[in-house]
């Protein structure tokens, strides 16, 4: 099971449930981004401002730690609505590689156009990000 | 237009009937497998005595047995989805969304969570039409 590789010590947060859930389900479903878990070492950050919920999500080669709030200094903060933060979970993955040019892609690309959606650190960690929409897609 | 008492096999038949009239639901449901179960907690303070249980079978589009039912028929179901009354009017008044309300641990998934993100679409829907159904809330009878 791929719930033994997931550490939440962010218990208050009910958003860290979901957030752990999903990955492990959907790692236990597609085994193959097992191998892309593996290979993710950072830390990112989900902000909801909205619902007043802040994660950080600490990656050491096939681990993964939740922690309340936002701690140190992480790598990517996403900031969005917490009714848009699903979203990101619907891009797909072709050829390795997050697809935005189906309509859930184009959605995200334009919250982030419209800066409904900020990643900071987008452009300094581009492959934390790709993998981290590889192993966190449901599609 | 009759109104229906919230969370009655009568009010489902309404809902189920809405559900099958909404043009846009079937093309749109048309991969999703599994029922759905919703429990709705007790609040004697609001008019609701028991826990009500709740199981909905929706498959490729089509709708089947909508119905009040016992803790054991709503555990059957793929999906069962539980939450305080109030959350629960909330969502069909559209006042939360069920997606804010499940990150904010306000309603509680026991399910396949990557089907559900994949349907997302779909349960909106659903949640989307519940609002279309005249409904007499018990805590304001």
């Amino acid at each position: 099971m791929a719930g033994e590789f997931i550490e939440n010590q962010a218990d208050e947060v009910p958003f860290s449930y979901v957030i752990a859930e999903l990955l492990a389900s959907n790692l236990d479903q597609n085994p193959h981004k097992m191998r892309t878990f593996q290979k993710i070492y950072g830390v990112v950050a989900i902000d909801l401002p909205d619902i007043e919920a802040a994660v950080t999500l600490i990656f050491s080669g096939g681990k993964l730690k939740i922690l309340k709030g936002i701690v140190g200094k992480p790598d990517l903060i996403i900031r969005t609505e917490s009714d848009k933060v699903i979203g990101l979970n619907s891009i797909s993955v072709k050829f390795g590689l997050p697809y935005y040019f189906d309509e859930a892609g184009l959605t995200v690309l334009k919250q982030l156009a419209r800066g409904e959606i900020k990643i900071e650190g987008m452009l300094a960690h581009p492959i934390i990000l790709t993998r981290l929409t590889k192993i966190m897609s449901v599609m | 237009m009759a109104k229906f008492k919230a969370m009655t096999q009568e009010w489902l038949d309404a809902y189920k009937a809405a559900i099958e009239a909404d043009p846009e639901y079937k093309p749109m449901a048309k991969d999703w497998e599994g029922s759905v179960a919703l429990v709705c907690n007790p609040d004697p303070s609001k008019g609701v005595p028991e826990t009500i249980y709740i199981f909905m079978d929706y498959w490729h589009g089509d709708v089947g047995e909508f119905l009040v039912c016992d803790k054991a028929k709503a555990e059957s179901a793929t999906f069962v989805m539980t939450g305080d009354y109030s959350r629960w009017k909330q969502v069909a008044l559209k006042e939360l969304d069920s997606t804010k309300a499940l990150l904010q641990g306000k309603l509680k998934m026991r399910g396949d969570l990557p089907y559900v993100v994949r349907n997302i679409k779909t349960v909106n829907k659903v949640i989307d039409i519940l609002g279309n159904v005249d409904t007499l809330w018990p805590d304001e009878m």
